[in-house]
């Protein structure tokens, strides 16, 4: 399916055939799922949203401006669907503070393992500040494509190269304090 | 840790695939959305003879009370006339219960609102806040 068939999926579903909806649905489920996974880490919740993304997107089929893809459209519509949703019922997550802190002093350096250190910072992520979350989560999720991130959040590019400067200037700040902390305690014994 | 060790983590996330009956399940309440009929639209039409009419008398009020103004006549007591027919208006709209149908009208105005707000979506758990 390419985007020619999706605005033909469009035109048939605005001409009453709601059957032609379910192409869209399947052709985008997966990365509207995902995209909400990335948001909440919890797949029964991103179903939830994903599933309102969609009715949202043909309550207002009639909206979509054909000057941009079908796809930027649809994503920027459960972008601000999934930004909004979590901002009012956050996810499940732990604070900048809790996040797993290393048992092994030379954790970050080697101890730990690759696999929970990435956990580690995954998790971190999604105790950022919201605009720092959901910048980074986007701009990851875009294959670290800037401009399509601005549009998503309908944001300017300038603004969204801040964020994520400032976001993962937040994570290396407390992935270097989670790593020199054992140590200073040791010298300070 | 770096920005490259952080694109390398944060770009490779696991995938999760939705489950088997999610088209499904988004279908069907896109079929009960379909079914539901579209809201009824306010008859404009209608109530434009009725609008205009209180937009013109509005207008002629306020343009009457500016000229009592202008000619300084504020401070002196309303003409007869006025008074007459202030006071038979008042008289009618206590016999029809006026203030009764004005609360009732602003009322039902109030739901009214309130109700398309919600079908709309605007009110719904998932709306943006």
């Amino acid at each position: 399916m390419s985007a020619a068939d999706d605005q033909a999926a469009v035109e048939k579903v605005l001409a009453g055939d709601i059957a032609a909806f379910e192409g869209l649905v399947r052709r985008w489920q997966g990365p509207l799922v995902n995209l909400a996974y990335r948001f909440c880490r919890d797949r029964g919740r991103a179903e939830e949203l994903a599933q309102e993304a969609f009715l949202r997107a043909y309550r207002s089929l009639d909206r979509w401006r054909r000057e941009a893809a079908f796809s930027t459209w649809l994503f920027a519509l459960a972008t601000n669907l999934y930004c909004s949703e979590l901002r009012r019922i956050p996810a499940r997550i732990v604070t900048l503070d809790d996040i797993a802190e290393p048992s092994d002093p030379r954790a970050i350096d080697g101890g730990l393992e690759q696999a929970d250190q990435d956990r580690a910072v995954r998790r971190a992520v999604l105790a950022l500040p919201a605009k720092y979350r959901e910048t980074l989560i986007l701009f990851y999720f875009h294959d670290m494509d800037i401009s399509t991130t601005a549009r998503s959040l309908s944001i300017p590019e300038g603004t969204v190269k801040a964020r994520l400067s400032r976001g993962r200037e937040m994570l290396r700040s407390k992935f270097t304090q989670q790593s020199l902390a054992p140590l200073m305690s040791k010298e300070a014994q | 840790m770096r920005n490259d060790d952080l694109d390398r983590i944060l770009s490779q996330q696991e995938e999760i695939l939705p489950s088997s009956g999610f088209a499904s399940s988004v279908m069907e309440a896109v079929a009960r959305e379909a079914a539901v009929p579209p809201p009824i639209p306010f008859p404009w039409k209608r109530a434009l003879p009725g609008l205009s009419a209180a937009g013109l008398a509005l207008m002629a009020v306020l343009t009457g009370s500016l000229l009592l103004l202008e000619n300084g006549a504020a401070s002196q007591p309303l003409p007869p006339e006025w008074l007459s027919a202030l006071t038979s208006l008042l008289q009618a709209s206590k016999t029809l219960g006026a203030y009764w149908i004005a609360m009732a009208l602003l009322l039902s105005l109030a739901s009214v609102k309130l109700s398309t707000h919600f079908a709309s979506g605007h009110g719904s758990p998932f709306e943006r806040g």
